[in-house]
Protein backbone atom coordinates (compact mmCIF):
# COMPACT_ATOMS: atom_id res chain seq x y z
CA UNK A 1 0.00 0.00 0.00
CA UNK A 2 1.07 3.29 -0.78
CA UNK A 3 2.40 5.56 1.98
CA UNK A 4 -0.13 7.89 3.64
CA UNK A 5 -3.09 5.84 1.44
CA UNK A 6 -6.43 6.12 2.60
CA UNK A 7 -7.49 3.22 4.60
CA UNK A 8 -11.17 4.85 5.48
CA UNK A 9 -13.04 7.38 3.85
CA UNK A 10 -16.50 8.45 5.57
CA UNK A 11 -17.67 11.14 3.46
CA UNK A 12 -20.44 13.00 4.33
CA UNK A 13 -22.70 10.53 6.85
CA UNK A 14 -25.52 11.67 7.45
CA UNK A 15 -28.75 9.19 9.69
CA UNK A 16 -31.77 10.71 10.89
CA UNK A 17 -33.36 8.52 13.69
CA UNK A 18 -36.76 9.10 15.47
CA UNK A 19 -37.34 12.32 13.42
CA UNK A 20 -34.27 13.78 14.62
CA UNK A 21 -30.78 14.16 12.66
CA UNK A 22 -28.51 11.90 14.38
CA UNK A 23 -25.51 11.68 12.61
CA UNK A 24 -24.91 15.10 10.74
CA UNK A 25 -22.32 15.47 7.87
CA UNK A 26 -19.79 13.33 9.76
CA UNK A 27 -16.68 13.12 7.38
CA UNK A 28 -13.47 12.05 8.30
CA UNK A 29 -10.09 9.55 6.78
CA UNK A 30 -7.92 7.36 8.59
CA UNK A 31 -4.65 7.26 6.84
CA UNK A 32 -2.04 4.64 6.43
CA UNK A 33 0.38 4.72 8.98
CA UNK A 34 4.17 4.27 8.01
CA UNK A 35 7.42 4.20 10.51
CA UNK A 36 10.40 2.80 8.45
CA UNK A 37 11.51 -0.63 10.35
CA UNK A 38 8.46 -1.09 12.06
CA UNK A 39 5.34 -2.38 11.29
CA UNK A 40 2.61 -0.33 12.16
CA UNK A 41 -1.51 -0.77 11.51
CA UNK A 42 -3.37 2.27 12.55
CA UNK A 43 -5.48 3.46 15.57
CA UNK A 44 -8.24 5.66 15.55
CA UNK A 45 -9.50 6.92 18.95
CA UNK A 46 -13.21 8.08 18.17
CA UNK A 47 -14.24 10.73 21.18
CA UNK A 48 -17.72 11.93 21.82
CA UNK A 49 -20.32 12.46 24.81
CA UNK A 50 -23.06 9.65 25.41
CA UNK A 51 -26.19 9.73 23.12
CA UNK A 52 -24.32 11.71 20.45
CA UNK A 53 -24.36 9.11 18.15
CA UNK A 54 -21.04 6.86 18.55
CA UNK A 55 -22.67 3.26 18.12
CA UNK A 56 -24.98 4.77 15.28
CA UNK A 57 -21.68 5.29 13.14
CA UNK A 58 -19.92 2.39 13.95
CA UNK A 59 -22.84 0.58 12.75
CA UNK A 60 -22.29 2.17 9.26
CA UNK A 61 -18.66 1.12 9.57
CA UNK A 62 -19.61 -2.07 10.19
CA UNK A 63 -21.93 -2.13 7.14
CA UNK A 64 -24.75 -3.12 9.47
CA UNK A 65 -27.10 -0.38 8.70
CA UNK A 66 -27.12 2.21 5.72
CA UNK A 67 -27.03 5.75 5.77
CA UNK A 68 -29.49 7.78 4.63
CA UNK A 69 -26.88 9.93 2.43
CA UNK A 70 -23.09 10.04 2.30
CA UNK A 71 -20.91 7.01 1.98
CA UNK A 72 -18.12 4.69 3.72
CA UNK A 73 -15.34 3.72 1.87
CA UNK A 74 -12.51 0.97 2.82
CA UNK A 75 -8.99 0.55 1.43
CA UNK A 76 -10.38 -0.42 -1.98
CA UNK A 77 -12.17 2.45 -2.34
CA UNK A 78 -15.52 0.46 -2.11
CA UNK A 79 -17.99 -0.17 0.60
CA UNK A 80 -16.98 -2.70 2.93
CA UNK A 81 -19.12 -5.49 3.68
CA UNK A 82 -21.25 -6.41 6.76
CA UNK A 83 -18.94 -9.21 8.03
CA UNK A 84 -15.88 -7.80 6.50
CA UNK A 85 -15.30 -5.11 9.49
CA UNK A 86 -14.78 -6.84 13.33
CA UNK A 87 -17.24 -5.79 15.95
CA UNK A 88 -16.68 -5.81 19.19
CA UNK A 89 -20.16 -4.68 20.95
CA UNK A 90 -20.39 -2.24 23.60
CA UNK A 91 -21.80 -5.54 25.90
CA UNK A 92 -19.29 -8.26 24.45
CA UNK A 93 -21.39 -10.40 23.01
CA UNK A 94 -21.13 -13.89 22.85
CA UNK A 95 -23.11 -17.18 22.12
CA UNK A 96 -24.38 -17.78 25.24
CA UNK A 97 -25.03 -21.28 24.45
CA UNK A 98 -21.40 -22.10 23.45
CA UNK A 99 -18.08 -22.66 25.29
CA UNK A 100 -15.76 -20.06 24.85
CA UNK A 101 -13.79 -22.61 22.79
CA UNK A 102 -17.10 -22.95 20.82
CA UNK A 103 -17.71 -19.37 20.39
CA UNK A 104 -14.54 -18.83 18.48
CA UNK A 105 -15.00 -21.80 16.39
CA UNK A 106 -18.66 -20.60 15.40
CA UNK A 107 -16.84 -18.31 14.81
CA UNK A 108 -14.22 -19.27 12.05
CA UNK A 109 -16.84 -21.91 10.49
CA UNK A 110 -19.04 -18.83 10.40
CA UNK A 111 -16.60 -17.69 7.99
CA UNK A 112 -16.61 -21.12 6.08
CA UNK A 113 -12.92 -21.34 7.17
CA UNK A 114 -12.74 -25.52 7.66
CA UNK A 115 -13.04 -26.85 11.13
CA UNK A 116 -9.25 -28.06 11.99
CA UNK A 117 -7.54 -24.29 10.98
CA UNK A 118 -10.42 -22.37 13.26
CA UNK A 119 -9.52 -24.86 15.74
CA UNK A 120 -5.95 -24.30 15.49
CA UNK A 121 -6.22 -20.56 15.21
CA UNK A 122 -9.03 -20.43 18.26
CA UNK A 123 -6.65 -22.23 20.51
CA UNK A 124 -3.81 -20.22 19.89
CA UNK A 125 -5.90 -16.99 20.66
CA UNK A 126 -6.94 -18.29 23.45
CA UNK A 127 -3.51 -18.42 25.48
CA UNK A 128 -2.58 -15.57 23.85
CA UNK A 129 -5.66 -13.74 25.75
CA UNK A 130 -5.35 -15.83 29.01
CA UNK A 131 -8.20 -17.82 28.67
CA UNK A 132 -6.71 -21.25 27.69
CA UNK A 133 -8.30 -22.47 31.03
CA UNK A 134 -11.76 -20.90 30.28
CA UNK A 135 -11.66 -22.69 26.89
CA UNK A 136 -14.70 -24.93 28.16
CA UNK A 137 -16.59 -22.73 30.51
CA UNK A 138 -19.97 -20.76 29.06
CA UNK A 139 -20.22 -17.09 28.60
CA UNK A 140 -21.91 -16.59 31.76
CA UNK A 141 -19.57 -18.40 34.04
CA UNK A 142 -16.46 -15.37 32.68
CA UNK A 143 -15.95 -12.17 34.72
CA UNK A 144 -16.25 -8.81 32.58
CA UNK A 145 -12.76 -8.69 31.72
CA UNK A 146 -12.93 -12.33 30.81
CA UNK A 147 -16.25 -11.83 28.81
CA UNK A 148 -14.21 -8.99 27.12
CA UNK A 149 -11.02 -10.70 25.87
CA UNK A 150 -13.16 -13.54 24.47
CA UNK A 151 -15.48 -11.45 22.83
CA UNK A 152 -11.98 -9.79 21.33
CA UNK A 153 -10.48 -12.78 20.45
CA UNK A 154 -13.53 -14.14 18.67
CA UNK A 155 -13.87 -11.52 16.20
CA UNK A 156 -9.74 -11.90 15.31
CA UNK A 157 -10.58 -15.81 14.77
CA UNK A 158 -10.74 -14.72 11.43
CA UNK A 159 -8.17 -12.26 10.15
CA UNK A 160 -10.09 -8.80 9.68
CA UNK A 161 -8.27 -5.89 8.53
CA UNK A 162 -11.07 -3.71 10.28
CA UNK A 163 -11.85 -3.78 13.65
CA UNK A 164 -14.30 -1.42 15.56
CA UNK A 165 -14.62 -1.44 19.47
CA UNK A 166 -17.43 0.16 21.24
CA UNK A 167 -16.69 1.20 25.10
CA UNK A 168 -14.13 -1.45 25.57
CA UNK A 169 -12.78 0.13 28.35
CA UNK A 170 -15.55 0.31 30.51
CA UNK A 171 -15.62 -1.24 33.51
CA UNK A 172 -12.33 -1.80 34.06
CA UNK A 173 -9.39 -1.15 36.96
CA UNK A 174 -6.41 0.74 36.22
CA UNK A 175 -4.20 -2.59 35.63
CA UNK A 176 -6.85 -3.97 33.95
CA UNK A 177 -6.73 -1.32 31.70
CA UNK A 178 -3.00 -1.17 30.94
CA UNK A 179 -3.08 -4.42 29.63
CA UNK A 180 -6.09 -3.88 27.37
CA UNK A 181 -4.43 -0.33 25.95
CA UNK A 182 -1.06 -2.99 25.17
CA UNK A 183 -3.34 -5.77 24.01
CA UNK A 184 -4.66 -3.19 21.16
CA UNK A 185 -1.06 -1.93 20.59
CA UNK A 186 -0.17 -5.82 19.85
CA UNK A 187 -3.24 -6.31 18.17
CA UNK A 188 -3.16 -3.21 15.87
CA UNK A 189 1.11 -3.05 15.11
CA UNK A 190 1.13 -7.08 14.37
CA UNK A 191 -0.38 -6.04 10.55
CA UNK A 192 0.40 -3.53 8.30
CA UNK A 193 -3.00 -3.04 6.87
CA UNK A 194 -4.52 -3.53 10.27
CA UNK A 195 -7.06 -0.19 11.38
CA UNK A 196 -8.38 -0.12 15.12
CA UNK A 197 -11.02 2.03 15.51
CA UNK A 198 -11.60 2.90 19.62
CA UNK A 199 -14.88 4.39 20.48
CA UNK A 200 -14.96 5.40 24.04
CA UNK A 201 -15.07 8.63 26.19
CA UNK A 202 -12.23 8.01 28.47
CA UNK A 203 -10.29 10.39 26.56
CA UNK A 204 -6.74 9.34 28.21
CA UNK A 205 -6.97 5.66 27.01
CA UNK A 206 -7.55 6.66 23.65
CA UNK A 207 -4.86 9.00 24.09
CA UNK A 208 -2.75 6.90 24.79
CA UNK A 209 -3.59 3.76 22.16
CA UNK A 210 -4.12 6.23 19.66
CA UNK A 211 -2.21 8.03 16.67
CA UNK A 212 -5.63 9.96 15.59
CA UNK A 213 -7.85 11.47 17.48
CA UNK A 214 -11.72 12.33 16.23
CA UNK A 215 -14.22 14.09 18.39
CA UNK A 216 -17.51 13.63 17.19
CA UNK A 217 -19.87 16.53 18.55
CA UNK A 218 -23.11 18.48 18.01
CA UNK A 219 -22.66 22.31 17.06
CA UNK A 220 -24.24 24.78 19.89
CA UNK A 221 -25.29 28.52 18.78
CA UNK A 222 -23.89 31.28 21.03
CA UNK A 223 -26.38 30.69 24.07
CA UNK A 224 -25.17 27.11 24.36
CA UNK A 225 -28.09 25.23 22.37
CA UNK A 226 -27.48 22.38 20.50
CA UNK A 227 -27.74 23.20 16.86
CA UNK A 228 -27.20 20.44 14.41
CA UNK A 229 -26.70 16.59 15.03
CA UNK A 230 -23.27 15.11 15.21
CA UNK A 231 -20.14 15.13 13.46
CA UNK A 232 -16.77 15.65 13.78
CA UNK A 233 -15.61 18.79 15.43
CA UNK A 234 -12.03 17.91 15.69
CA UNK A 235 -8.97 15.63 14.29
CA UNK A 236 -5.31 15.50 16.38
CA UNK A 237 -3.04 13.80 14.81
CA UNK A 238 -0.64 12.01 18.04
CA UNK A 239 1.83 11.31 15.45
CA UNK A 240 2.47 14.91 13.94
CA UNK A 241 2.19 16.19 18.05
CA UNK A 242 4.90 13.11 19.09
CA UNK A 243 1.96 11.61 21.44
CA UNK A 244 1.81 8.68 19.44
CA UNK A 245 3.51 4.75 19.84
CA UNK A 246 5.86 5.81 22.98
CA UNK A 247 5.88 3.62 26.59
CA UNK A 248 5.00 5.75 29.44
CA UNK A 249 3.48 8.88 26.47
CA UNK A 250 1.38 9.61 29.46
CA UNK A 251 3.88 11.03 31.79
CA UNK A 252 5.12 13.66 28.84
CA UNK A 253 4.05 17.14 30.00
CA UNK A 254 2.43 17.61 26.71
CA UNK A 255 0.23 14.82 27.01
CA UNK A 256 -0.91 16.28 30.14
CA UNK A 257 -1.48 19.22 28.83
CA UNK A 258 -3.34 17.95 25.36
CA UNK A 259 -5.32 15.64 27.75
CA UNK A 260 -6.26 19.27 29.20
CA UNK A 261 -7.51 20.95 26.40
CA UNK A 262 -9.19 17.77 24.80
CA UNK A 263 -11.15 16.95 28.39
CA UNK A 264 -12.25 20.90 28.05
CA UNK A 265 -13.39 20.64 24.36
CA UNK A 266 -15.24 17.59 25.42
CA UNK A 267 -16.80 19.35 28.30
CA UNK A 268 -18.55 21.74 25.23
CA UNK A 269 -19.55 19.14 22.68
CA UNK B 1 -23.76 -15.10 56.96
CA UNK B 2 -24.65 -18.53 58.25
CA UNK B 3 -27.69 -20.31 57.08
CA UNK B 4 -29.86 -21.50 59.42
CA UNK B 5 -33.20 -23.43 59.35
CA UNK B 6 -34.59 -19.77 60.48
CA UNK B 7 -33.73 -18.59 56.62
CA UNK B 8 -36.58 -21.08 55.64
CA UNK B 9 -39.08 -18.59 56.68
CA UNK B 10 -37.38 -15.31 56.21
CA UNK B 11 -37.71 -14.31 52.23
CA UNK B 12 -35.16 -14.18 49.75
CA UNK B 13 -33.12 -16.70 51.83
CA UNK B 14 -30.62 -19.46 50.14
CA UNK B 15 -30.99 -22.54 52.45
CA UNK B 16 -29.12 -26.12 52.45
CA UNK B 17 -30.10 -28.47 50.61
CA UNK B 18 -30.55 -30.78 53.50
CA UNK B 19 -33.41 -28.34 55.22
CA UNK B 20 -34.53 -28.29 51.56
CA UNK B 21 -35.42 -31.60 51.60
CA UNK B 22 -36.65 -32.16 55.12
CA UNK B 23 -39.04 -28.91 54.02
CA UNK B 24 -40.46 -31.19 51.15
CA UNK B 25 -40.76 -33.99 53.33
CA UNK B 26 -43.01 -32.04 55.92
CA UNK B 27 -45.09 -30.73 53.43
CA UNK B 28 -45.70 -34.20 52.05
CA UNK B 29 -46.12 -35.45 55.27
CA UNK B 30 -49.00 -32.24 56.01
CA UNK B 31 -50.29 -33.46 53.18
CA UNK B 32 -51.01 -37.07 54.05
CA UNK B 33 -51.92 -35.67 57.74
CA UNK B 34 -54.83 -33.57 56.12
CA UNK B 35 -55.91 -36.36 54.06
CA UNK B 36 -55.83 -38.94 56.74
CA UNK B 37 -57.92 -36.76 58.78
CA UNK B 38 -59.96 -35.07 56.46
CA UNK B 39 -63.41 -34.69 57.68
CA UNK B 40 -65.15 -35.47 53.62
CA UNK B 41 -66.52 -38.81 54.09
CA UNK B 42 -66.41 -38.99 50.12
CA UNK B 43 -62.69 -38.85 50.26
CA UNK B 44 -61.08 -42.16 50.05
CA UNK B 45 -58.49 -43.40 52.39
CA UNK B 46 -55.25 -43.49 51.63
CA UNK B 47 -55.60 -47.33 52.58
CA UNK B 48 -58.68 -47.95 50.08
CA UNK B 49 -56.70 -45.67 47.32
CA UNK B 50 -53.66 -47.98 47.95
CA UNK B 51 -55.76 -51.05 47.22
CA UNK B 52 -57.64 -50.20 44.50
CA UNK B 53 -54.20 -49.17 42.64
CA UNK B 54 -52.87 -52.39 43.62
CA UNK B 55 -55.91 -54.15 42.21
CA UNK B 56 -56.45 -52.14 39.17
CA UNK B 57 -53.16 -52.46 38.22
CA UNK B 58 -52.48 -56.69 38.92
CA UNK B 59 -55.97 -57.64 37.75
CA UNK B 60 -57.66 -54.70 35.40
CA UNK B 61 -54.71 -54.89 33.09
CA UNK B 62 -53.23 -50.90 34.44
CA UNK B 63 -50.18 -51.64 33.15
CA UNK B 64 -52.05 -51.58 29.56
CA UNK B 65 -54.08 -48.65 29.90
CA UNK B 66 -50.63 -46.93 30.75
CA UNK B 67 -48.83 -47.52 28.08
CA UNK B 68 -51.55 -46.78 25.63
CA UNK B 69 -51.69 -43.60 27.29
CA UNK B 70 -48.02 -43.08 27.05
CA UNK B 71 -48.04 -43.95 23.62
CA UNK B 72 -50.52 -41.56 22.30
CA UNK B 73 -48.84 -38.81 24.10
CA UNK B 74 -45.55 -39.28 22.92
CA UNK B 75 -46.87 -39.82 19.59
CA UNK B 76 -48.80 -36.35 19.75
CA UNK B 77 -45.45 -34.78 21.24
CA UNK B 78 -43.90 -35.88 18.68
CA UNK B 79 -46.07 -34.15 15.81
CA UNK B 80 -46.07 -31.12 17.87
CA UNK B 81 -42.58 -30.56 18.15
CA UNK B 82 -42.50 -31.09 14.55
CA UNK B 83 -45.13 -28.64 13.72
CA UNK B 84 -45.34 -26.45 16.30
CA UNK B 85 -41.18 -25.81 15.91
CA UNK B 86 -41.20 -25.66 12.08
CA UNK B 87 -43.69 -23.01 12.71
CA UNK B 88 -42.22 -21.01 14.99
CA UNK B 89 -38.77 -20.74 13.71
CA UNK B 90 -40.73 -20.08 10.16
CA UNK B 91 -41.59 -16.74 12.02
CA UNK B 92 -38.60 -15.04 10.91
CA UNK B 93 -39.84 -14.77 7.73
CA UNK B 94 -42.27 -11.92 8.01
CA UNK B 95 -44.61 -13.35 5.28
CA UNK B 96 -45.21 -16.19 7.67
CA UNK B 97 -46.13 -13.63 10.78
CA UNK B 98 -49.63 -13.81 10.36
CA UNK B 99 -50.43 -17.55 9.63
CA UNK B 100 -48.50 -18.02 12.92
CA UNK B 101 -50.44 -15.69 14.91
CA UNK B 102 -53.63 -17.48 13.82
CA UNK B 103 -52.14 -20.67 15.06
CA UNK B 104 -51.78 -19.41 17.86
CA UNK B 105 -54.81 -17.61 19.12
CA UNK B 106 -56.63 -21.49 17.95
CA UNK B 107 -55.85 -22.37 21.34
CA UNK B 108 -59.16 -20.45 22.72
CA UNK B 109 -61.52 -22.94 20.49
CA UNK B 110 -60.89 -25.74 22.39
CA UNK B 111 -61.07 -29.58 21.85
CA UNK B 112 -64.75 -30.31 21.96
CA UNK B 113 -65.88 -28.54 19.30
CA UNK B 114 -63.13 -30.35 16.97
CA UNK B 115 -64.34 -33.72 17.97
CA UNK B 116 -66.27 -34.06 14.57
CA UNK B 117 -64.29 -32.09 11.95
CA UNK B 118 -60.93 -34.10 12.80
CA UNK B 119 -63.09 -37.32 12.75
CA UNK B 120 -64.12 -36.98 9.23
CA UNK B 121 -60.51 -35.93 8.34
CA UNK B 122 -58.95 -38.69 10.63
CA UNK B 123 -61.01 -41.31 10.06
CA UNK B 124 -61.95 -41.87 14.16
CA UNK B 125 -59.97 -43.72 16.19
CA UNK B 126 -56.12 -43.78 17.51
CA UNK B 127 -55.81 -41.33 14.73
CA UNK B 128 -58.17 -39.02 15.50
CA UNK B 129 -57.02 -38.57 18.95
CA UNK B 130 -53.54 -38.39 18.01
CA UNK B 131 -54.92 -34.95 15.56
CA UNK B 132 -56.58 -33.76 18.72
CA UNK B 133 -54.08 -34.05 20.98
CA UNK B 134 -51.51 -33.20 18.38
CA UNK B 135 -53.57 -29.50 17.58
CA UNK B 136 -54.30 -29.00 21.27
CA UNK B 137 -50.64 -29.09 22.05
CA UNK B 138 -49.48 -27.25 19.25
CA UNK B 139 -51.25 -24.10 19.39
CA UNK B 140 -49.72 -23.59 23.10
CA UNK B 141 -46.68 -24.47 21.91
CA UNK B 142 -46.46 -21.72 19.31
CA UNK B 143 -47.57 -19.10 21.08
CA UNK B 144 -44.74 -19.68 23.63
CA UNK B 145 -42.23 -20.65 20.99
CA UNK B 146 -42.85 -17.52 18.75
CA UNK B 147 -42.88 -15.25 21.30
CA UNK B 148 -39.66 -16.60 22.48
CA UNK B 149 -37.93 -15.95 19.12
CA UNK B 150 -40.09 -12.51 18.55
CA UNK B 151 -37.54 -11.97 21.59
CA UNK B 152 -34.35 -12.49 20.07
CA UNK B 153 -32.24 -9.49 20.98
CA UNK B 154 -31.20 -7.81 17.62
CA UNK B 155 -27.82 -7.72 18.82
CA UNK B 156 -27.70 -10.93 18.47
CA UNK B 157 -28.43 -11.39 14.69
CA UNK B 158 -25.41 -8.39 14.14
CA UNK B 159 -23.18 -10.17 16.42
CA UNK B 160 -23.27 -13.21 13.83
CA UNK B 161 -23.64 -10.96 10.73
CA UNK B 162 -20.28 -9.37 11.53
CA UNK B 163 -18.84 -12.98 12.31
CA UNK B 164 -19.84 -13.01 8.38
CA UNK B 165 -22.19 -15.59 9.13
CA UNK B 166 -24.94 -15.75 6.15
CA UNK B 167 -28.32 -15.47 7.16
CA UNK B 168 -29.12 -19.97 6.99
CA UNK B 169 -26.22 -20.03 9.60
CA UNK B 170 -27.54 -16.97 11.38
CA UNK B 171 -31.34 -18.98 11.81
CA UNK B 172 -29.00 -22.38 12.84
CA UNK B 173 -27.07 -20.64 15.53
CA UNK B 174 -29.59 -17.69 17.25
CA UNK B 175 -32.84 -18.70 16.27
CA UNK B 176 -32.35 -22.74 16.74
CA UNK B 177 -29.53 -23.26 18.71
CA UNK B 178 -29.62 -20.44 20.75
CA UNK B 179 -33.45 -21.01 21.62
CA UNK B 180 -32.76 -24.89 22.05
CA UNK B 181 -33.23 -24.14 26.06
CA UNK B 182 -36.30 -22.17 26.42
CA UNK B 183 -37.74 -25.04 23.62
CA UNK B 184 -36.83 -27.64 26.33
CA UNK B 185 -38.68 -25.94 28.87
CA UNK B 186 -41.87 -25.57 26.73
CA UNK B 187 -41.78 -28.63 26.14
CA UNK B 188 -42.13 -29.75 29.23
CA UNK B 189 -44.89 -27.27 29.96
CA UNK B 190 -46.84 -28.85 26.54
CA UNK B 191 -46.24 -32.33 27.96
CA UNK B 192 -48.47 -31.17 30.82
CA UNK B 193 -50.58 -29.70 29.02
CA UNK B 194 -51.24 -32.46 26.97
CA UNK B 195 -51.07 -34.93 30.01
CA UNK B 196 -54.55 -32.51 31.33
CA UNK B 197 -56.29 -32.86 27.78
CA UNK B 198 -55.95 -36.91 27.96
CA UNK B 199 -59.42 -37.52 29.98
CA UNK B 200 -61.49 -35.54 27.25
CA UNK B 201 -59.39 -37.15 24.22
CA UNK B 202 -59.28 -40.60 25.40
CA UNK B 203 -63.10 -40.28 26.39
CA UNK B 204 -63.88 -39.75 23.10
CA UNK B 205 -63.46 -43.35 21.80
CA UNK B 206 -63.55 -45.50 25.07
CA UNK B 207 -62.96 -48.82 23.26
CA UNK B 208 -59.32 -48.20 22.43
CA UNK B 209 -58.39 -47.55 26.59
CA UNK B 210 -56.06 -45.52 28.39
CA UNK B 211 -55.85 -44.20 31.72
CA UNK B 212 -58.57 -41.38 30.30
CA UNK B 213 -61.27 -43.94 29.16
CA UNK B 214 -60.79 -46.48 32.40
CA UNK B 215 -61.16 -43.06 34.65
CA UNK B 216 -64.49 -41.87 32.70
CA UNK B 217 -65.75 -45.83 33.61
CA UNK B 218 -64.43 -45.81 37.20
CA UNK B 219 -66.34 -42.14 37.32
CA UNK B 220 -69.64 -43.41 36.00
CA UNK B 221 -70.15 -46.81 37.91
CA UNK B 222 -69.45 -44.08 41.18
CA UNK B 223 -65.93 -46.17 42.09
CA UNK B 224 -64.43 -43.28 44.34
CA UNK B 225 -61.08 -45.14 45.49
CA UNK B 226 -60.44 -46.16 41.82
CA UNK B 227 -60.94 -42.34 40.28
CA UNK B 228 -58.53 -41.71 43.23
CA UNK B 229 -55.63 -44.86 42.30
CA UNK B 230 -55.76 -43.11 38.85
CA UNK B 231 -55.29 -39.83 39.60
CA UNK B 232 -52.47 -40.66 41.81
CA UNK B 233 -51.24 -42.69 39.04
CA UNK B 234 -51.74 -39.61 36.86
CA UNK B 235 -49.92 -37.24 38.83
CA UNK B 236 -46.79 -39.84 39.58
CA UNK B 237 -46.36 -40.65 36.00
CA UNK B 238 -46.43 -36.77 35.41
CA UNK B 239 -44.29 -36.48 37.97
CA UNK B 240 -41.69 -38.65 36.74
CA UNK B 241 -41.68 -37.32 32.76
CA UNK B 242 -41.58 -33.62 34.09
CA UNK B 243 -38.21 -34.88 36.10
CA UNK B 244 -37.35 -36.82 33.33
CA UNK B 245 -37.90 -33.68 30.76
CA UNK B 246 -35.78 -31.51 33.45
CA UNK B 247 -32.84 -33.76 33.52
CA UNK B 248 -33.00 -33.56 29.91
CA UNK B 249 -32.53 -29.83 29.62
CA UNK B 250 -30.10 -29.64 32.29
CA UNK B 251 -27.86 -32.19 30.46
CA UNK B 252 -28.23 -31.21 26.84
CA UNK B 253 -28.46 -27.11 27.80
CA UNK B 254 -26.24 -27.18 30.98
CA UNK B 255 -25.68 -23.20 30.08
CA UNK B 256 -29.20 -22.36 30.83
CA UNK B 257 -28.56 -23.13 34.58
CA UNK B 258 -25.97 -21.06 34.74
CA UNK B 259 -28.10 -18.14 33.57
CA UNK B 260 -31.15 -18.46 36.02
CA UNK B 261 -30.16 -16.06 39.40
CA UNK B 262 -29.76 -18.14 42.16
CA UNK B 263 -31.00 -16.35 45.03
N1 LIG C 1 -33.53 3.11 17.06
C1 LIG C 1 -33.45 4.39 17.42
N2 LIG C 1 -34.51 5.23 17.23
C2 LIG C 1 -34.43 6.53 17.58
N3 LIG C 1 -33.36 7.09 18.13
C3 LIG C 1 -32.27 6.32 18.35
C4 LIG C 1 -32.26 4.93 18.01
N4 LIG C 1 -31.07 4.42 18.34
C5 LIG C 1 -30.36 5.43 18.88
N5 LIG C 1 -31.08 6.57 18.87
C6 LIG C 1 -30.63 7.88 19.36
O1 LIG C 1 -29.45 8.18 18.68
C7 LIG C 1 -28.54 8.84 19.53
C8 LIG C 1 -27.19 8.22 19.42
O2 LIG C 1 -27.21 6.91 19.94
P1 LIG C 1 -25.86 6.07 20.09
O3 LIG C 1 -26.22 4.75 20.63
O4 LIG C 1 -25.12 6.11 18.82
O5 LIG C 1 -25.08 6.94 21.21
P2 LIG C 1 -23.58 6.76 21.71
O6 LIG C 1 -22.83 7.94 21.25
O7 LIG C 1 -23.07 5.43 21.34
O8 LIG C 1 -23.78 6.87 23.28
P3 LIG C 1 -23.09 6.03 24.48
O9 LIG C 1 -21.74 6.60 24.68
O10 LIG C 1 -23.98 6.35 25.64
O11 LIG C 1 -23.08 4.60 24.09
C9 LIG C 1 -29.13 8.78 20.93
O12 LIG C 1 -29.54 10.05 21.31
C10 LIG C 1 -30.27 7.83 20.82
O13 LIG C 1 -31.36 8.26 21.61
MG1 LIG D 1 -22.73 3.69 22.35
Amino acid sequence: MAPDSVVLDVKDVRQKLGGKQILDGVTFQVHDRVRPGTTTGQVTGLLGPSGVGKTRLLRLIAGLDAPDQGEILGPEGTPMPVGSVGVVFQNYILLRHRTVLGNLLAAGTANGMPRREAEEQARALLSRFGLADRADYYPAQLSGGQRQRAAIAQQLVKQKLFLVLDEPFSGLDSAALENVIELFSRIAHNHEDQTLIIITHDIRAAMMVSDTLLLLGRDHDTSGKIASGARIQEQIDLVAEGLAWREHVELDPKFVALERSVKARFARL
Amino acid sequence: MNRTALDAVLPNRVIDPGIALGLVAAWVALGIAVWFLSPFATLPTPGQVGAALGDLWLHAGLAQELFTTLRLILHSLAWTVVIALLLSYATVLPAVRPLVGAVSKLRFLGLTGLVIPFTLMTGGGYDLKVALLAFGMTTYFVTAMAQVVADIPRDQFDHMRTLGAGELRILWEVVILGTADKALDILRQNLAIGWTMITMVEGISRAEGGLGAVILNENKHFKLPEVYAIMVLILLVGLVLDYGMGLLSRTVCPYAELDRVRR
